[in-house]
């Protein structure tokens, strides 16, 4: 039992730190705001070349290699800082699931201008009402050449200026991940705004044709790249919500040991500052149960279980330190001339991607069910 | 970060486990049905007691030249843990938080005494801190002990004096400066032997198990059973209060209450067929419990863990403290909900699931989220030193 963070994996975080709190600062934030697309592309290129976007991408790749959970922390960051940066869908659902079951050809093809920042793949893991990759809707036909896939994914991110979407289909018994180009014939891109305040986009595929080169996986590795890609994505968006919540529980400890009412600091009041505490108390249980999904995953052991659980805390503890800030803030908080507001819209939107607690808590009630019917014989 | 047991860990808690199952022999849970040893202090209590000291269970944590082998905290932890849930009355606090203490403070005579007497599982000691008026402000006791001679007289009443009916000595804290000035500064600790003339008890039944209250009455006490420098006896008492922690909210006693549940609700049929863990609601509950358990269990190893690191942060602390005792009380509800009706079947009695143990750990477990330091008080601590507020009034 060891919980020892290695220096590398220390080290690139603190990089990390400093490079996102440069490009943060809310005139910036603000700025970015009003483009169409929610990213800052300056803030990535300085990612790139300080070698964070490949930090789970090998060195044979263009990457430093320094796994998965290094990347967590990366997230963890981006979530302390409501950085315009889409590390989960690129570097995680997309790179991460290449890494592993694209093969060295779209290894080759990819991973390297990810890294560099050149290149943009995101993901579409998400339909309606269904956030399991692993069972879409969306259909895939087998034809000469490639498959040709039709269906509809929701909240894309980047859709339009990603040079690949990656998706789930099914062929028949068969699943298919594949990498939709998003400018392919068939392809309609309908804007979504959420709840982050950001663009996002329904990707409607009608009969798209999918050559064989864009193919990822078929069958039992499609499956085994769509459960990897799901926990991975819970995991990295649970140690996001590490960061949100613990810069908003200190945002609102500062922030009412400042704020004075009946002439004293509004800290000194225990039904206050008890509040707070108490977000300090779900902030450390999110950060372990997180730290537990990532080491699982980073080491490439079983993590299905310590992701449900993950992410049940993430959506459980998001939800509260939102709320407990906005509530301690007063009218302060809902000011968007204040800070607070985009930590609350990231948290909700964290906390409804890729499984809501309630979903979670009822899967893993099926899982225990299983489990203890089967031991009872 | 590798959060997972290594080969050697996993091999020392088997090796507690098999060990403990010898331990809880048919003749000790018939002995516990007796709702005076139902915490210990029976015959057959006291004869395993001092066969662990004699197999050498006892005192692992303790430096080599006291007889322990200096386990790790994280070894401890292991130790502890599969303890506790064995269900054995093991006296921690007697073990792990007041010898190392003594062993570190008091006089050769008396350290040689009591020292020796608890690595051999021969002597347990009730803790003396509590007064009627003195609980969370517990600055303020007022028993007192002055110097008489080579002597200190000792007078005044201890609340929940846990242990007490059959401990061999009381850990009492006293006051030796009655300057209010000083209320921190003017205490000292003292080792009561029990069978010392003027020291008398009489029980406290609560809610859960028996306590005590105790009374020192012109006790004549040996200068050789003061512990420490005179009034000097508050950082004995807040010294050991994390280790004392980490042997009350372990994840093992809780953790087996839910696999029992689990066991239980996939064997017993449900009214309109299935089994009772085939409905939604059950699997609800059960599941908020596994996801509750498993910070438990993580808070527990990153403390122990922690505590090999070097000294332990004070909020990390008492978020385990407020977390811990407030999960363990959900979690006897949302088990005993499970089993509705039934839950209400006390120990012994027909029907009883789990042989009652979930009906009584919830009596027991009324007193964790105010013992071993109130909450209010761990929740201030937490706003002062993990997000540096202020100190509120």
């Amino acid at each position: 039992m060891d919980f020892t963070i290695s220096e590398e994996v220390k080290s690139a975080q603190q990089l990390a730190q400093k490079i996102l709190g440069d490009f943060t600062e809310v005139d910036k934030l603000k700025a970015i705001e009003q483009q169409e697309e929610r990213m800052d592309t300056a803030l990535w290129q300085a990612l790139a070349e300080a070698g964070l976007l490949g930090l789970d991408i090998p060195e044979g790749n263009g990457g430093t290699g320094l796994g998965f959970y290094s990347l967590t922390t990366l997230c963890e960051e981006v979530g302390r800082t409501v950085a315009p940066v889409p590390v989960i869908p690129v570097l995680v659902s997309a790179a991460g699931t290449l890494k592993r079951f694209g093969g060295s050809a779209h290894n080759e093809k990819w991973l390297g201008g990810i890294a560099s920042g050149s290149t943009l793949v995101t993901a579409g893991l998400e339909e309606y009402n269904n956030d399991d990759p692993t069972a879409p809707a969306s259909t895939a036909q087998k034809m000469d050449g490639g498959y040709s896939i039709s269906g509809t994914k929701i909240c894309v991110s980047l859709a339009k200026s990603a040079a690949r979407i990656l998706v789930s289909a099914r062929a028949g018994d068969d699943l298919v991940v594949a990498l939709v180009d998003p400018r392919a014939a068939g392809v309609t891109l309908n804007a979504q705004r959420v709840t982050t305040g950001e663009t996002r986009h329904e990707l409607v595929m009608d009969k798209v044709q999918v050559p064989t080169a864009d193919i990822v996986a078929v069958g039992r590795e499609a499956v085994a790249a769509m459960e990897w890609a799901l926990q991975a994505t819970r995991t990295a968006l649970a140690a996001m919500a590490v960061g949100v919540c613990d810069k908003m529980m200190r945002i609102t400890g500062s922030y009412t040991s400042e704020r004075e009412q009946f002439g004293r600091a509004i800290a000194t009041f225990q039904a206050v500052s008890h509040r707070v505490a108490d977000c300090y108390i779900d902030v450390e249980c999110l950060r372990l149960v997180t730290q537990q999904a990532a080491s699982l995953i980073d080491q490439g052991r079983p993590a299905e279980e310590a992701v449900k659980m993950a992410k049940i805390w993430c959506g459980d503890v998001t939800h509260r330190v939102s709320q407990a800030s906005q509530h301690c803030h007063g009218g302060t908080g809902v000011d968007r001339d204040y800070v607070l507001f985009r930590y609350c819209e990231l948290a909700r939107q964290i906390e409804l991607t890729a499984g809501s607690s309630a979903q979670l808590v009822g899967e893993l009630g099926q899982d225990i069910c299983a489990d203890y019917l089967a031991k009872a014989g | 970060m590798n959060i997972e047991l290594t080969t050697q860990q996993k091999a020392l808690q088997m090796e507690v486990r098999e060990y403990m199952k010898t331990v809880m022999t048919p003749e000790l849970l018939e002995e516990m049905k007796i709702p005076e040893f139902k915490e210990g202090g029976g015959p057959e209590f006291r004869k395993q007691y001092a066969r662990m000291g004699a197999d050498g269970w006892i005192g692992l944590s303790w430096s080599k030249d006291l007889g322990g082998k200096e386990l790790s905290h994280v070894e401890q932890y292991i130790f502890t843990d599969e303890v506790v849930r064995s269900g054995f009355a093991y006296p921690f606090l007697t073990t792990e938080a007041v010898t190392p203490v003594i062993a570190a403070n008091a006089n050769a005579e008396v350290r040689e005494e009591v020292v020796g007497g608890v690595k051999q599982g021969k002597v347990t000691i009730a803790i003396g801190y509590s007064e009627p008026n003195a609980g969370t402000d517990l600055a303020s006791l007022t028993t007192r002990a002055e110097r008489d001679g080579d002597d200190w007289i000792i007078n005044g009443q201890k609340m929940w004096t846990s242990l007490g009916n059959f401990a061999d000595y009381v850990w009492l804290a006293a006051r030796t400066d009655p300057d209010a000035s000083k209320k921190h500064k003017g205490l000292t600790m003292f080792l009561v032997p029990t069978n010392i003339e003027g020291f008398s008890l009489t029980p406290v039944h609560t809610l859960g198990v028996r306590t005590n209250a105790t009374y020192y009455s012109d006790i004549r006490l040996p200068d050789k059973y003061r512990v420490g420098e005179v009034n000097g006896g508050w950082k004995l008492i807040t010294g050991q209060l994390n280790i004392e922690r980490l042997s009350l909210f372990t994840h093992g006693q809780v953790a087996s209450l839910y696999e029992g549940v689990c066991e239980w609700a996939a064997a017993t049929d449900a009214p309109k067929g299935g089994k009772i863990i085939e409905q939604p609601w059950v699997q609800h509950n059960l599941a908020k419990v596994k996801a509750g358990l498993e910070v438990v269990k993580l808070i527990c190893w990153k403390q122990a863990w922690a505590m090999d690191q070097g000294p332990l942060d004070m909020a990390d602390a008492s978020v385990a403290k407020v977390y811990s005792s407030e999960f363990f009380v959900e979690l006897y509800r949302m088990l005993l909900e499970v089993m509705g009706q039934a839950g209400t079947i006390a120990t012994h009695s027909p029907g009883a699931v789990l042989k009652g143990k979930l009906e009584f750990r919830w009596r027991v477990g009324a007193v964790l989220t105010f013992g071993g330091g109130t909450n209010e008080v761990q929740r201030d601590i937490i706003a002062m030193a993990g997000l540096w507020m202020p100190r509120t009034r």
